[in-house]
C-alpha cells in the first residue's frame, strides 16, 4: 500500500492532498470517498498535487487520498484489438454496462475479459534460455492479429522450467515459468508497462518502407515511412478527421491504434460503426480486427486525455514488439497540449508562449520519439515500427502558433490542411506548396523496386508542372489569363488536371477512396505524358482548344473514380488513346 | 435533493468581479451549489469553483452588485445545481437559471437534474443519420441537418441568423416520422425583440406548446450566461432520454456565454489564452455542444443549432474558432450577400455539414444527391473566381466557359439560395434546381458527377 | 373548475381535521428516540399528508381528467395553478398544526435531536442559539449539556427548532422546523401531486 493522505484543495481536475510524504512522482492514486483516479504530478513536502481522471465534482477538502504503489500503467495481452478504450484503457464497453449511456465515476472494471480463454500454442521449451522481450508462444487474438506472448521486456531473463503444452487458457494462469540466480519467475499471457516509459528495443532501422495510405497526395507527393513521424494541421473544416480516418481504414500496416484525444463523441462513433463493416483491402477483413481505439472526447475529463496519448502509444509499441507495423494516429495533439496547459495552470507554473508550459517542446518531441523502425527485443529476431501521424489544430488556422512550430521541429512529413482548398471542395485539402516529406529519398528505392523506377522523376515532373502554376497564377490574377503565351497557359490546364484527376480523392467514393500503388504511378504517368505531349504538339502548331476540347481530357479526369483497382491495363488503354488523339490533331506529328 | 441543508458562512473575505472568497469554511464540495444572501435578505446563487486551506471561491451568477464584505453570507446547499424536470416544462418560460419567469408555479418535478450533465460514452452513441428537411435549400441541398448534429450558425452583428434559427425551428421535420418532437429555447445575452422573435414564431406555427424557453436577455445578470445553456440542455436531454422526443435546441448567443466565462477567468486573474478568452474554453464549450446526439437504445435525440455572432466577422476569433472544432460544421452567413438582400445570405463555401454524408442518398434524399451537391460547390467556387477576375479584366477578358460560370453564379444565388421565409421546399424541388443550375455548364465541366445521374437529371444541351 | 377548486378544499379541510391529532403525535413520536433526527419524523409526516391526499383521490381524478384532456397551453396553465394552490393550502395547514403543537413530553426529545445535528454539522458547541417565544423554555432547560452554549435574547419568526450560530459569528446553521420542510418541500409537491394524478 502507498500513501494515505488527505485532500486539502480542489479546483476542477486538479486537487492537493496532504500527508502524502509516502507518494512517488506518478504513481497512481484514488481520490477521495468516491474513488476517482489520478495521478501524482508534482510533490511538495507532504503535499501531493494530483491530476485526477475523472470528474471532480462534489469532491471536499478531508476526503481521503490512497497510493496504490504503482505508476500510471497500461495492461498488455490479448484482447485488447477491437476494443475502445478510455485515456486510461478503461474499456467503454463494459462501462456501460455499469453505468449506462453515460460514463460513470469511481468504476474500477479490467481493460480486457480475464476470463476468457486463448488457445495457446508454446514456442519456446523446457531448458530454452529466454531474455525480456521474448517471444514464448502465440494466441490468435482476431482474425487478422496472432498476438504474441512475450516475456516483459524489463525481465531479466532466464530458463524456462515449465512451459505449458498447447491448449486453452485463460489470462491469469501461468503459463510459463523462468529460473535465474536460484530466484524462479512465474509468467501469464499478460503483463504491464507505465505508460510514460518507453517500452526498450534492440536497435533502430532507418525508415527506407513507405506507408502506403491509398491516398494519392499523400503516397505519391509526400509519402510517411512506416516508423516515421507526420503531423497533419490544419483548421477546422479542412478535412483533418477524413484524412486521418482515411489513413486507418487504408494504411499498409497489421495494426491501428487510433486516439481521439478531446475531439468530437460522434467520429469515435463513426469509427465503431464503419470500422466492422469495412473490409482490409489486403486480407479482406474487417478492420476492427486490427484496430483499438482510445477515445478521450473533448467533454471527458481533461486529465485524462493527457494519458490518452501515452496510453495509445504504449499499446502501439506492445504490438510493434511483436513484430507488426503499427499506425498511430493521435486526433487531436493541440487538445492534449491544452491539458498539459490546463493542469499547468492549475499548478500555477511559469507559462511561455500563449500560456503553454515550457516543456510543451520536450513532451511533444518525447512523444514524437516513440515512433521508429525496430528490432525487438528477445529472441526470435523481428522487426516492427510504429509510425505516428499527430493532427494539430492550430487557433484561427494559423500555423505560427507553439503547437504546430514545435510540432514542426519533430516531425519529418507534414501535411498542411488548407482552409482555402476546402472552401473550394478540394479534397483532401493538402496545400502541395506548403507540405513536405523528408522520406522521398530514403523511400525512392522501395518504388524502383516495387512498382517502377520513373516514379521519383515523374514525380518530380509533375510537382514541376504545380510549381510553375502556383507562379503563374499571379500574373493570371493581375492580367487574365489571356495575357499567358500557349505554352503557360496549358500548365494551367495541366495543373487544373492533377489536381482534379491526381491529388483530389473522394474518400465517399467506393473506387476513388482507395488507390493502389500501381493506379497512382499510371494515374500520374498518364499526367505527365499528357503535359509532355500537349507541349510538343502545341511546338508543332497545334491550338491550345484543340488540345482542351480533346474528349481524352475527360476520361483522365473521372480515371481515378471510373477505372477500379482490378482493371488496371485500361489506363494503359487511356495513354494509348491520349497519343492517338493528339496524333490526330496536329497530324501524326507526335512521338510518344 | 437533501434534508440536511448546509451551513451558512459569513467571514468574506474578498469580492471581485463575479466572485465571492468565503473564509474559514470548514466543510464545502467542489461544484458545489451555493445560496448567497445580501444585507437585505436576498438570495443569489453560485457555485463552488475552488475550495481548500479554509477558503472557497464562489462564482456568483446573479452578479456580485450590492454585495458586502459584511453581511453577506454563503450558504453551501450540499448538492450541485439541478434542475427540475418534467413533461410539464413544455410550454413554460424560464429565466436564465431555470426559474420560472411566467408567472407559473415551479415544475413539479419527474427528476432533479445536475445541469452540468455527464458525458456520453462514446460507445453508446448512436451514429447520427436521420435526414432533417428544413425546407430550406441551401440547407437541406448543399449542408444537410440530421438528427442529432449540432450544426452552429456563424453570423456577424444585424444579420438574419434569427430568422433563420427560427424558420429552421418551425419548418423542421424529418419526412415519412410521426414521433414527438420539441423545441429548447434558449436565449443568451440577447435582445428582449430577439427572444419576443423567437416566441412569437413559435405561438404562431403552433409549436409554443411543445416548446421550453429559457431567457436571459441582454439586461440580465451576466455571469447566469453560464447557467442558460446548461439548464436548457439538461431540459432537452430529459426530453428526449426520458421522454423519447426529438428535440431541436437553440442557443443563441454563444458569444455572450463566452464573455461571460472570459469575465470569471479575469477575476480569477487566470492566464489567458487568445484574446483573453480562458485557455479551457474549448473544453468548456465542449460540455455544451456534445451534449447534442443521439443514444443506443433511446428513441429521442437532441439536435443543436447554436448562433454565434463572430466579432467584426472574422471567422479565426477563438469564438467561432473552437466551436468549429467542436461542432458537425457550420453555416456561416455572409456580408456581403447579406448587404445584396439575400435571404438567406449563407456563404456556402465556408460552411459545411460533416455529417451530410450519412444522412443523404438512396433511402434518405435521393442517390445523385452527393454528388450534385459536389459539382454545385464547385461551380459556385469557381464562378467566384471569374467574378473576381471579371473585376479586374472586364467580362471582355473571360473566356466562353467563364461567362457560363457566372451564370452559374447568379443562378445560385438568385434561384436557389434566395427563398421566402414562410416558403419550405421538399427535398424534391430543392435537387431539382440544382440540377437546373448544373445544367447551365456544358457536360464536360462535370468532373464530379458519375455519367449515369448526368444521363438521367443534366436538362442542358 | 372552480366547483372542483371549492370542494377539493372542502375534502382537505375535513381531512385534515380528522388527521390533525395524528401528524402532531407523530411529531411527537420523533422525539421519543432521541437519536432520530427530525428528517425522520417530516418522512413521517410526509406519509400523512400521503394519506391526507389519498382520501381525496376522487377530487383528484376531476382534476386530473381537466388537466389531461386539455391539449391548450392556457388552460394548462390554469391547471399548474390550481394544483400550486391546492399544494399550498396542504402546506400552510400543516404548518399551522405544527405551529400550535404541543411543547410538553417528547418535544424536548426532537430540540435534542435537532441541536445535536447542528453542533456536529458546524463541529462546535461555542454556539448562540436563537429560537422563537414559544419553545425558548425548552431550549434553555437543554443549554446545559452544550459546553459555551447560549441563548440569544432575541427571538425569531418560526414554527419550531433551532437556529445556531457560531460564537464568532461565521458560521450559521439553520434547524427549524420552517427551513426543514422548505428543503423537503420539492419532493412533498412531487408527492402530493401524484396524489392529484398530475406530474408523471
Amino acid at each position: 500500500m502507498g500513501a494515505q493522505g488527505r485532500i486539502v484543495w480542489v479546483s476542477g481536475p486538479a486537487v492537493r492532498a496532504d500527508g502524502m510524504s509516502d507518494a512517488k512522482m506518478y504513481e497512481t492514486v484514488t481520490v477521495g470517498d468516491a474513488k476517482l483516479v489520478g495521478e501524482v504530478i508534482r510533490l511538495t513536502g507532504d503535499v501531493a498535487f494530483i491530476q485526477v481522471y475523472e470528474s471532480t465534482s462534489g469532491l471536499k477538502p478531508g476526503e481521503p487520498v490512497i497510493g496504490t504503489g504503482a505508476p500510471l500503467s497500461v495492461f498488455l495481452g490479448p484482447g485488447i484489438i477491437g476494443q475502445i478504450y478510455d485515456g486510461i484503457q478503461r474499456p467503454l464497453r463494459e462501462l456501460s454496462k455499469i453505468s449506462g449511456s453515460y460514463i460513470g465515476r469511481g468504476i474500477t472494471t479490467t481493460p480486457v475479459d480475464m476470463t476468457k480463454h486463448y488457445h495457446f500454442l508454446p514456442t519456446v521449451s523446457i531448458g530454452d534460455e529466454v531474455s525480456g522481450g521474448s517471444i514464448l508462444g502465440t494466441v490468435k487474438e482476431t482474425d487478422l492479429i496472432e498476438h504474441s506472448i512475450m516475456v516483459p521486456p524489463d525481465h531479466k531473463g532466464g530458463k524456462i522450467t515449465n512451459i505449458v503444452s498447447e491448449g486453452d487458457y485463460d489470462l491469469e494462469t501461468e503459463i510459463a515459468t523462468t529460473e535465474k540466480d536460484g530466484q524462479t519467475t512465474s509468467l501469464k499471457m499478460y503483463h504491464k508497462w507505465p505508460v510514460r516509459k518507453p517500452r526498450p528495443i534492440l536497435k533502430r532501422h532507418d525508415p527506407t518502407v513507405p506507408l502506403i495510405t491509398g491516398q494519392r497526395v499523400i503516397d505519391t507527393f509526400f509519402p510517411i515511412a512506416k516508423g516515421g513521424t507526420g503531423s497533419i494541421p490544419g483548421a477546422f473544416g479542412t478535412g483533418k478527421t477524413v484524412t486521418l480516418h482515411q489513413i486507418a481504414k487504408w494504411a499498409d500496416s497489421q495494426v491501428v491504434v487510433y486516439i481521439g484525444c478531446g475531439e468530437r463523441g460522434n467520429e469515435m462513433t463513426e469509427v465503431l460503426v464503419d470500422f466492422p463493416k469495412l473490409k482490409d483491402p489486403r486480407t479482406g477483413k474487417p478492420l476492427m480486427d486490427r484496430t483499438v481505439l482510445v477515445a478521450n472526447t473533448s467533454n471527458m475529463p481533461v486529465a485524462a486525455r493527457e494519458a490518452s496519448i501515452y496510453t495509445g502509444v504504449t499499446i502501439a509499441e506492445y504490438y510493434r514488439d511483436m513484430g507488426y507495423d503499427v499506425v498511430l494516429v493521435a486526433d487531436s495533439t493541440s487538445r492534449w497540449a491544452e491539458a498539459l496547459r490546463e493542469m499547468s495552470g492549475r499548478l500555477e507554473e511559469m507559462p511561455a508562449e500563449e500560456g503553454y508550459p515550457s516543456y510543451l517542446a520536450s513532451r511533444l518531441a518525447e512523444f514524437y520519439e516513440r515512433a521508429g523502425r525496430v528490432r525487438a527485443l528477445g529472441s526470435p529476431d523481428r522487426d516492427g515500427s510504429v509510425t505516428i501521424i499527430g493532427a494539430v489544430s492550430p487557433s484561427g488556422g494559423d500555423f505560427t502558433e507553439p503547437v504546430t512550430t514545435h510540432t514542426m521541429r519533430f516531425i519529418k512529413t507534414f501535411w498542411a490542411l488548407d482552409a482555402k482548398l476546402a472552401y473550394s471542395r478540394h479534397y483532401p485539402s493538402i496545400n502541395w506548396m506548403n507540405s513536405y516529406s523528408g522520406y522521398l529519398a530514403d523511400i525512392s528505392k522501395w518504388w524502383g523496386e516495387n512498382i517502377s523506377d520513373d516514379w521519383l522523376s515523374l514525380r518530380g515532373e509533375a510537382y514541376a508542372v504545380l510549381q510553375r502554376e502556383d507562379t503563374l497564377k499571379e500574373i493570371v490574377r493581375l492580367l487574365g489569363p489571356e495575357a499567358l503565351p500557349d505554352e503557360e497557359k496549358i500548365i494551367l490546364e495541366v495543373a487544373r488536371m492533377i489536381k482534379i484527376g491526381l491529388l483530389q480523392q473522394n474518400s465517399f467514393d467506393e473506387v476513388d477512396t482507395y488507390c493502389s500503388p500501381e493506379k497512382q504511378f499510371k494515374l500520374l504517368k498518364l499526367l505527365v505524358d499528357f503535359y509532355n505531349r500537349g507541349q510538343q504538339a502545341l511546338k508543332e502548331g497545334a491550338a491550345l482548344a484543340d488540345i482542351r476540347a480533346m474528349p481524352i481530357v475527360g476520361s483522365i479526369l473521372k480515371a481515378r473514380m471510373d477505372i477500379k483497382d482490378d482493371q488496371i491495363a485500361k489506363l494503359d488503354q487511356l495513354d494509348l488513346d491520349m497519343l492517338e488523339q493528339f496524333k490526330s490533331i496536329t497530324g501524326v506529328k507526335i512521338q510518344n | 435533493m437533501s434534508a440536511e441543508g448546509g451551513v451558512q458562512y459569513s467571514k468574506i473575505a474578498e469580492i471581485k468581479g463575479p466572485l465571492v472568497v468565503v473564509d474559514d469554511v470548514s466543510s464545502a464540495a467542489f461544484d458545489e451549489l451555493v445560496e448567497i444572501e445580501t444585507n437585505e435578505g436576498e438570495r443569489r446563487l453560485g457555485k463552488v469553483l475552488e475550495v481548500g486551506n479554509g477558503k472557497a471561491i464562489v462564482q456568483v451568477f446573479e452578479g456580485t452588485t450590492g454585495l458586502s464584505i459584511s453581511g453577506t453570507k454563503a450558504k453551501f446547499v450540499g448538492k450541485v445545481m439541478e434542475m427540475p424536470v418534467s413533461k410539464e416544462v413544455l410550454g413554460r418560460v424560464f429565466d436564465g437559471l431555470g426559474r420560472p419567469r411566467d408567472g407559473l408555479p415551479d415544475p413539479i418535478a419527474d427528476k432533479f437534474i445536475d445541469i452540468n450533465g455527464q458525458p456520453m460514452n462514446p460507445e453508446q452513441r448512436e451514429y447520427p443519420k436521420d435526414f432533417i428537411q428544413t425546407g430550406i435549400s441551401v440547407i437541406d441541398g448543399t449542408m444537410t441537418l440530421v438528427r442529432g448534429q449540432k450544426l452552429p450558425i456563424f453570423s456577424g452583428s444585424g444579420m438574419s441568423h434569427n430568422l433563420l434559427a427560427a424558420q429552421i425551428a418551425r419548418q423542421a421535420t424529418v419526412v415519412g416520422t410521426k414521433d414527438d418532437f420539441a423545441v429548447v429555447f434558449a436565449a443568451i445575452g440577447v435582445q428582449y425583440s430577439e427572444a419576443e422573435y423567437f416566441r412569437r414564431s413559435l405561438e404562431e406555427s403552433g409549436a409554443l406548446k411543445r416548446s421550453v424557453l429559457f431567457l436571459n436577455t441582454a439586461d440580465d445578470p451576466a455571469i447566469e450566461r453560464i447557467i442558460t445553456p446548461r439548464v436548457a440542455l439538461t431540459v432537452a436531454e430529459y426530453l428526449a432520454f426520458d421522454l423519447g422526443m426529438h428535440v431541436l435546441v437553440i442557443l443563441t448567443d454563444m458569444t455572450n456565454y463566452a464573455e461571460a466565462l472570459r469575465e470569471i477567468s479575469a477575476a480569477r486573474e487566470e492566464v489567458p489564452g487568445r484574446k483573453g478568452y480562458p485557455g479551457y474554453l474549448y473544453t468548456d464549450l465542449s460540455t455544451i455542444y456534445e451534449r447534442a446526439g443521439k443514444l443506443k437504445g433511446k428513441k429521442g435525440s437532441v439536435t443543436q443549432v447554436p448562433i454565434l455572432s463572430m466579432p467584426s466577422d472574422d471567422i479565426t476569433h477563438p469564438i467561432p474558432d473552437l466551436t468549429g472544432y467542436i461542432t458537425e460544421g457550420q453555416i456561416v452567413l455572409g456580408r456581403d450577400l447579406f448587404r445584396q438582400g439575400v435571404y438567406p445570405p449563407v456563404n456556402i463555401l465556408m460552411s459545411l455539414s460533416r455529417l451530410m454524408k450519412d444522412g443523404i442518398g438512396k433511402g434518405s434524399t435521393r442517390e445523385d444527391h452527393a454528388e450534385v451537391s459536389n459539382q454545385i460547390y464547385d461551380a459556385y467556387s469557381r464562378a467566384q473566381e471569374v467574378r473576381a477576375l471579371a473585376g479586374i479584366v472586364g467580362k471582355a477578358g473571360l473566356t466562353e466557359i467563364d461567362l457560363r460560370y457566372m451564370d452559374v453564379g447568379d443562378a445560385f444565388e438568385k434561384d436557389f439560395l434566395t427563398q421566402a421565409t414562410d416558403e419550405s421546399r421538399t427535398i424534391e424541388e430543392t435537387l431539382g434546381i440544382m440540377w437546373k443550375i448544373v445544367s447551365l455548364l456544358p457536360k464536360n465541366e462535370i468532373t464530379k458527377i458519375k455519367d449515369k445521374y448526368i444521363d438521367q437529371y443534366y436538362t442542358g444541351k | 373548475m372552480l366547483t372542483s377548486n371549492s370542494s377539493l378544499e372542502q375534502a382537505i379541510d375535513k381531512i385534515l381535521e380528522k388527521t390533525e391529532k395524528e401528524i402532531l403525535s407523530d411529531l411527537k413520536n420523533s422525539g421519543l428516540d432521541s437519536k432520530q433526527t427530525l428528517d425522520d419524523s417530516l418522512t413521517k409526516l410526509e406519509q400523512e399528508y400521503d394519506k391526507i391526499i389519498s382520501d381525496g383521490n376522487k377530487e383528484a381524478d376531476k382534476i386530473e381528467k381537466q388537466i389531461i384532456g386539455s391539449s391548450e397551453l392556457g388552460t394548462r396553465n390554469k391547471q399548474l395553478t390550481t394544483v400550486e394552490e391546492s399544494i399550498d393550502k396542504v402546506f400552510t395547514k400543516a404548518l399551522d398544526e405544527i405551529a400550535n403543537a404541543d411543547r410538553s413530553g417528547d418535544y424536548l426529545d426532537l430540540i435534542k435531536s435537532l441541536f445535536d445535528e447542528s453542533t456536529k454539522i458546524l463541529g462546535t458547541t461555542e454556539i448562540v442559539v436563537y429560537t422563537n417565544s414559544k419553545d425558548k423554555d425548552i431550549v434553555q432547560s437543554l443549554l446545559s449539556k452544550y459546553p459555551g452554549a447560549e441563548l440569544s435574547s432575541e427571538t425569531i419568526d418560526c414554527l419550531g427548532g433551532v437556529k445556531i450560530n457560531s460564537k464568532d459569528g461565521t458560521m450559521a446553521f439553520d434547524n427549524t422546523v420552517d427551513a426543514k420542510v422548505e428543503r423537503l418541500k420539492p419532493l412533498i409537491r412531487k408527492e402530493i401531486s401524484t396524489k392529484f394524478g398530475v406530474g408523471n
